[in-house]
């Protein structure tokens, strides 16, 4: 199989999720588009270095995501964001009681508007573990962090998306 | 709620414990309310987040693009023309590699301490939990394409605690846990570049000890806070097993 048709095999079914992510990350039709075209060229020249055996999905992710972040919508976004980052435990040892009736209340549209308002750290680990189903490890190669940082960023996130929609939910009922 | 297996509810929930664990904290949960409770929210907002957030399909221009660019012919070279280009690019890559070489060793190194200070600080430092070599050797096959020989600790001052599998510089590669006193140890192994063999060699990042070697066609790291000596007993324990 030529080195064309090799990737073309391997890249083509991420076609959406990479525009899924794409468009999460940069808010833009448009602009998620042109991410994902610049991030098949710049993949397809730089495949003769990927090695086999290697993952795949998770460096095609990072090129887009290395694409996005140097991109202006990238560097404004990356400027504006400077959350601090609680610990892995912290987060999960201080979730609340479950609200189990409430978040089955839940429509698409909350679910994903509690997405959008998440900052870009938290965002990009969600969308890579809960949307892709990634594991840790394939995240941490996605957006080159430990596993540990994974974990913590992920534990608040969801903390952040459940606030999110317990806090709409109750003030809508 | 403060329950002690709260923490791995999370993991639970996304497949990332070993099967001892698993099995462990799923015997918890048929006791402890209090995690089902938070399994089962965690479970159903995980359900929710897949379904809202897979929201865009790339459309069909952009589907077309991406093909074309797949599917445009690289120019057709003259030889003539591009021979002088060629050997000057030729030159140019031997002498990035001399520059390169050097620092890409020192930022896999750098990058294999912090993967160790990880481990160190995880609740789950590994993923196969085991002293037996005969147990943890096995737990790899399948998942790297080459092997090694876990050294026998059996009569050590070492003890073997299990193995994870890595990535390093996006190549996959295993590292195994040991404990050498109070001390904890990693050792990682990777396909090696050549096939020469190399004997250890000591040295020093961020005040951890670190020894490196090849052999066999794999290449070693280890990285601990215990002393040289104790890092140079167990690289001569790990040398001799994989001898060939």
């Amino acid at each position: 199989m030529s080195s064309n048709k090799e990737f073309e095999s391997l890249a083509l079914p991420l076609l959406d999720p990479l525009y899924n992510f794409a468009c999460w990350l940069s808010g833009d039709a448009d602009e998620a588009k042109d991410l994902v075209q610049e991030s098949f060229a710049k993949a397809l020249k730089a495949f003769g270095s990927f090695r086999p055996g290697t993952n795949f999905r998770a460096w095609m992710f990072r090129i887009l995501r290395n694409t996005f972040l140097t991109s202006r919508t990238g560097l404004e976004r990356r400027n504006t964001s400077q959350e601090d980052e609680e610990g892995f435990e912290d987060a999960v040892v201080s979730a609340e009681t479950p609200e189990l009736a409430l978040i089955r209340r839940a429509d698409t549209e909350l679910v994903r508007n509690a997405i959008a308002q998440l900052s870009p750290i938290f965002q990009e680990v969600v969308l890579l573990a809960d949307i892709e189903e990634m594991k840790y490890q394939e995240v941490a190669e996605a957006l080159g962090i430990p596993i540990g940082t994974v974990m913590s960023r992920l534990a608040r996130g969801r903390k952040q998306i459940r606030a999110h929609i317990v806090a709409t939910l109750r003030t809508t009922s | 709620m403060n329950c002690e297996y709260r923490q791995k509810i999370s993991l639970y929930a996304d497949d990332e414990l070993s099967p001892a664990e698993y099995q462990q904290v799923s015997e918890h949960l048929r006791s402890c309310d209090d995690c089902s409770a938070a399994l089962l929210e965690l479970v159903e907002i995980k359900k929710y987040l897949r379904i809202a957030g897979n929201r865009f399909t790339a459309p069909p221009d952009l589907r077309a693009a991406v093909q074309k660019t797949l599917h445009t012919p690289e120019p057709r070279s003259v030889f003539w023309k591009w021979g002088l280009a060629t050997a000057f690019a030729l030159a140019l890559v031997v002498t990035a590699f001399i520059f390169r070489a050097q620092p890409r060793e020192d930022t896999l190194v750098a990058e294999l301490v912090d993967q160790h200070i990880t481990t160190l600080s995880s609740s789950n430092p590994v993923d196969v939990v085991s002293t037996e070599r005969h147990v943890v050797k096995p737990w790899f096959a399948g998942k790297l394409p080459f092997t090694f020989n876990p050294p026998e600790l059996t009569g050590t001052s070492y003890k073997m605690l299990g193995g994870k599998l890595i990535y390093a510089h996006q190549t996959p590669g295993a590292e195994l846990l040991c404990q050498a006193g109070a001390h904890r140890v990693s050792i990682f192994i990777f396909q090696a570049a050549g096939k020469e063999d190399r004997r250890p060699k000591m040295g020093r990042n961020l005040s951890f000890t670190v020894s490196d070697w090849t052999e066999g066609g794999l290449k070693f790291y280890l990285v601990t806070d215990a002393s040289a000596d104790e890092a140079s007993h167990l690289t001569s324990l790990f040398w001799d097993a994989n001898k060939s």
